[in-house]
């Protein structure tokens, strides 16, 4: 009986409930889409690599370090005749030799401009081998033949609009070569974002390595052994100094390349959903509180004829329950739709995954469903044990139960407990030494004051919506007055509608304080520790010797400093080994380009032949000046160096610092890295500007060269950090429009009901202008009052974590105060635009049929 | 009656008339005739009772001649003014400036306090009270220790007397009152009606009032019965009794 009626009621109200379920399917399409994305994501390059990996893969075994020197490092190879000897072997049904590197820059020679992937995505330059398993097929032109000609891939071709018969340029180590494009190679699967250049074998040698050389030996078996068996017999065979892996293993090693970047996506995006969830939770709670206290005669009747509160209780929750399921239905499949959507995303920054055939495991539904009924139910269970306990004559007799003292008075200790919990670890966090500590307790401060403060919304509401209110009156005449009063007589309501609103905001503003602050610190640093008028950076590839010459010979520019970057395994006196990497700078031009303050010992005679450790590095390695420390470079190659200086935190260049010629007396010049990023000043007398110009028109032929001023590196960093923040707010905004969903649903559900007030106003002379304006006053003062919640709390765990982050680098807070100006009037915005159909609706509503409603 | 006479206009002695006022609900066979060509005037400075069994159209006749509603065919004037084919937002103001209402029930804002009930109308219309004005209506109605009282804090009683004061107090040409007494006990009934009695006697207000209630109608100076949608008889200075006796005479009718 009870169902028929839960059924009858949700139907009855359906047009109420469609802002509660828009909320559902919202945050379920996220849960949903995300897993579904991610699971795609995940099928797609393991079905990549399972068809591109060779059996076994040979290549010459390194120590650490040396696998560590990414860039300007040497380039892995095996002499040629490896191949022969690994084809030789029992069980190879073809042992390719392979030459690939990432480290050449392909360049559009008619407009001197990069075609690598900007997005982080590899540039994969090698030769065109008859490869059983090939990730690419040539669907125009043929394979290069020759030292001229190159085979480029699809996607990039497409991108930087080359065809067959263009013209390449590819930029490395050994020089500048210039190719024309003979083919275009499609990949058989997907493409995951890389640009892929072939060439034959000789000139693939000659260009990338500049040896006779491959970087590895692929190795296909003809069935009769294992890959491990292969893997054993290879490694016997050829003794040590190389190293194998098996397709399997292969497949583990790349999984785990791209899976770091996807499981950092994936649990953003369910960060995101958790937030929309919680939102809508508070959406969920104020739709059926409303609805209960709308049907409070319903439910009284219900009582008096013998309906036990068990059953009105369940009533309710059977509606919640229909909800749930019908939101999370919709949600799994907006949610596809939302992962088509990443897709596509992904295919901008350049990562192609393939969108024809979506992953849809077991768990997507299950997840998606529990996400959806729980958060429904778990929202409606706060309203319906309100509605099992009213009094079956007190519901007959009214609508609207009196305000409970004594339930307000526990909600007020609570509020205050939980929030003090919160300030008191949000004020620990910011003292105490550890970033560990520090971060954890932010975590439990920022939990607990969000907490607090959503108990304590409603009590808030009457005091902060009378302030914020209090010029309405003023301002607006009656409807201002009106509005402020409505704002203000229900509490709990306009608190929760309000919370839903502050959650976004104070993570919005919070987020805001820590990034200007990391860019203002960033900025600091900047002036502190930079003497160099320019800083010239390679993206991704190294100097090489021409480019450095190309710099050194820019007119106007002088103490020109070369910065190179070894990984070093370093071993103080208490005989631990930390590897870190060490920076090796041109000895003569140091002092002028950089300004290291130190903590103690002098950077000069730290840099005459001996080594200078940040003071980070040095308080966790017990060093200190006149310490004799050993480090070892890749190679084996050790040398015992004198401490003499520790510079302070807070520096932009945070590395243990040494000179090229002290490093060169452990190194050989031929195995030294080249340079990471170059340095210089603007001689005496030189137009700063007109250098810059030079030296960037003296680099135009590198495009993968940044060249940057002081003004423009700062800049740099300021982009860098609005490019996460925008990510963050595109993200939040998600938060944000459910929250408004909310106010749009409390200003529609207090306008159903108040109609006969609003019957009333509009007979005795409001009118349909006024009106409108009252409902929107109200919806401003309701956005406000959340804004101002949301901004302060935010500005509270922002500033912590500001402090937190101290040690990190964030040494300058920072509070942006047009971003919180624009939060605030942004929210007045909002609740204008969250009123525009409630006020449309109230004011059309018939005088005498409001005035005639029950 | 010095302040009587300021508060109403004493131009003509019609505060309200309607012409052929026909109002049809619905269309073909469902149509259905709710006023069916009423001619009525509405004396000014006097106490009309609208009388008749349900059905009769006595709310809708009230409706129209207010403004709340519109008719089908016919016109109707408040004072001098037509108000048949007025615009919303005309008609919005001619409420606001020149009508008063009282309803059944649920006649003040829960928001507001009596005094600011009272003034409502005023302060949507950006006009000053007139201070001596409202103090003589407050003094009438009995509210004056009353006045900062939430509307949940009064009795039916008195939160009809608080919607008697807010219609008085902008000195409309004319109030208009559907079923005022209609959920109060005969106690709280009398009071109120008393007070309106007053309000004519001594403010010189023009009221008209629908009610089914005999006993009401017996305070009225006027009696209009209305019966399918036609104004079928009229009593002066009626009495509970001869307007019972009247009425009666429609249940004979009806089951005759």
């Amino acid at each position: 009986m009870l169902l028929k009626t839960s059924l009858r009621s949700f139907f009855a109200h359906k047009g109420r409930m469609v802002l509660s379920l828009l909320a559902v399917v919202l945050s379920v399409a996220f849960v949903s889409g995300t897993l579904v994305f991610s699971n795609t994501a995940t099928a797609t390059f393991d079905r990549l690599f399972a068809s591109t990996a060779s059996d076994l893969t040979v290549r010459q075994a390194v120590d650490k370090l040396a696998a560590d020197a990414h860039q300007g490092g040497k380039t892995r190879t095996v002499p040629v005749d490896t191949q022969r000897k690994v084809a030789a072997e029992p069980g190879v049904k073809a042992a390719i030799g392979s030459v690939f590197t990432e480290t050449a820059t392909l360049v559009n020679p008619a407009t001197n401009k990069s075609v690598s992937p900007t997005g982080g995505a590899p540039t994969l330059a090698g030769n065109w081998t008859d490869s059983p398993r090939k990730s690419v097929d040539i669907t125009s032109g043929h394979a290069p033949q020759g030292s001229d000609q190159i085979v480029l891939d699809a996607d990039t071709a497409k991108k930087s609009d080359l065809g067959v018969g263009g013209h390449l340029r590819v930029v490395t180590m050994t020089g500048n070569y210039d190719f024309t494009i003979s083919g275009i190679a499609t990949f058989r699967t997907t493409n995951p974002g890389a640009a892929l250049a072939f060439m034959d074998t000789p000139t693939s040698q000659k260009v990338l390595l500049g040896e006779t050389a491959y970087t590895s030996i692929e190795v296909f078996g003809d069935g009769s052994r294992t890959d491990d068996q292969l893997k054993t017999a290879a490694l016997a065979d050829l003794g040590s100094g190389y190293e194998a892996k098996t397709a399997a293993e292969q497949k583990d090693e790349n999984a785990k390349g791209v899976g770091s970047f996807l499981g950092f996506m994936k649990y953003a995006m369910l960060g995101f959903a958790a937030i929309s969830l919680l939102v809508g939770g508070f959406l969920i709670i104020n739709t059926f509180s409303m609805l209960v206290a709308q049907r409070t005669r319903e439910i009284g009747l219900l009582r008096a004829i013998g309906g036990s509160r068990r059953q009105v209780n369940r009533s309710v929750l059977i509606e919640a329950l229909i909800l749930g399921v019908l939101g999370s239905t919709l949600g799994l499949g907006a949610g596809l739709g939302l992962a088509e959507l990443l897709i596509q995303l992904m295919k901008a920054v350049g990562m192609n995954l393939d969108a024809s055939s979506l992953e849809i495991t077991w768990t997507v539904p299950v997840a998606s469903y529990l996400v959806g009924i729980l958060i429904t139910v778990l929202a409606a269970w706060i309203p319906a044990r309100r509605a099992g306990k009213i009094s079956p004559m007190a519901a007959l007799r009214d609508h609207g139960t009196p305000a409970e003292a004594a339930a307000n008075r526990i909600r007020a200790a609570v509020g205050i407990v939980v929030t003090g919990i919160g300030a008191a670890a949000l004020t620990g966090a910011g003292s105490v030494d550890s970033a560990a500590n520090g971060g954890m307790l932010l975590g439990v401060g920022v939990v607990f004051t969000l907490i607090g403060f959503v108990v304590l919304g409603p009590l808030l509401a009457t005091g902060i919506v009378r302030v914020l209110g209090a010029a309405l009156p003023a301002l607006f005449g009656p409807s201002g007055k009106l509005a402020q009063r409505n704002a203000m007589r229900n509490p709990r309501r306009t608190g929760a509608t309000a919370a839903a609103l502050m959650i976004g905001l104070a993570l919005v503003s919070g987020a805001s304080v820590v990034t200007s602050s990391m860019v203002s610190s960033a900025k600091a640093k900047v002036d502190k520790s930079v003497g160099a008028d320019y800083g010239i950076n390679s993206r991704g590839s190294s100097f090489t010797p021409a480019m450095v010459d190309a710099v050194r010979a820019t007119k106007g520019l002088t103490a020109v400093t070369e910065q190179k970057s070894l990984p070093a395994r370093v071993t103080g006196p208490d005989g631990k080994a930390a590897e870190t990497e060490v920076l090796a700078v041109t000895a003569a031009t140091f002092g002028e380009n950089f300004k290291l303050p130190v903590v103690s010992g002098n950077t000069d005679t730290a840099l005459a032949g001996g080594i200078a450790f940040p003071e980070g590095f040095a308080t966790d390695h017990n060093l200190k000046v006149g310490d004799s420390v050993s480090i070892e470079y890749a190679g084996g190659r050790t040398q015992s160096l004198t401490v003499g200086a520790v510079t302070e935190k807070g520096s932009l260049f945070d590395g243990p610092f040494t000179t090229i010629e002290t490093v060169g007396k452990a190194v050989p010049a031929a195995d030294l890295p080249a340079d990471e990023s170059l340095y210089g000043k603007a001689a005496a007398g030189a137009d700063k500007a007109t250098v810059l110009a030079d030296l960037q028109k003296s680099m135009e032929q590198y495009p993968q060269v940044v060249v940057l001023d002081q003004a423009g590196y700062k800049d740099l960093i300021q982009q860098q950090v609005n490019q996460l923040l925008y990510m963050v707010y595109g993200l939040l905004g998600l938060a944000i429009v459910v929250a408004v969903l909310g106010v749009v649903n409390t200003l529609a559900l207090s306008v159903v009901e108040r109609t006969r007030e609003i019957g009333l106003l509009r007979a005795i002379g409001l009118s349909r202008r006024q009106l409108r304006r009252m409902v929107r006053l109200e919806s401003v003062v309701i956005a406000l009052f959340g804004a101002v919640l949301g901004t302060g709390l935010g500005l509270g765990w922002g500033i912590t974590a500001r402090q937190v982050l101290a040690g990190q680098g964030l040494e300058i807070l920072t509070v942006p105060t047009g971003t919180i100006v624009t939060i605030l009037v942004g929210s007045a915005v909002v609740g204008l635009l969250a009123a525009l159909v409630p006020a449309f609706r109230a004011a059309r509503m018939n005088i005498l049929a409001a005035i005639a409603t029950d | 009656m010095t302040t009587a006479a300021k508060a109403v206009q004493t131009t003509g002695t019609t505060a309200a008339s309607a012409r052929q006022v026909t109002k049809t609900y619905g269309a073909g066979e469902t149509r259905v005739t709710a006023l069916d060509s009423v001619d009525v005037d509405i004396q000014r400075g006097r106490f009309t009772a609208i009388m008749g069994p349900s059905g009769s159209g006595k709310s809708t006749l009230m409706h129209c001649l207010a403004g709340l509603d519109t008719v089908t065919e016919g016109r109707i004037w408040i004072g001098d003014a037509e108000i048949t084919g007025l615009k919303d937002k005309q008609l919005t103001k001619l409420r606001r400036d020149k009508i008063g209402f009282i309803f059944q029930a649920f006649n003040l804002l829960p928001t507001l306090n009596a005094l600011e009930n009272i003034t409502l109308p005023m302060d949507i219309a950006g006009r000053k009270p007139d201070k001596a004005w409202l103090d003589q209506v407050v003094e009438t109605v009995g509210l004056a220790d009353r006045l900062k009282h939430r509307p949940t804090q009064l009795s039916g009683g008195q939160q009809q007397r608080v919607a008697v004061a807010r219609a008085l107090a902008a000195r409309p040409e004319i109030i208009f009152g559907d079923e005022p007494t209609g959920n109060l006990d005969s106690r709280s009934g009398a009071e109120v009606l008393t007070f309106l009695r007053r309000s004519v006697d001594e403010l010189g207000q023009t009221i008209v009032m629908v009610t089914h209630d005999p006993v009401a109608a017996g305070y009225a100076d006027r009696v209009l019965f209305l019966a399918d949608g036609a104004i079928v008889d009229e009593m002066l200075a009626p009495t509970a009794d001869s307007v019972l006796e009247r009425m009666r005479r429609f249940d004979g009718k009806r089951t005759s």
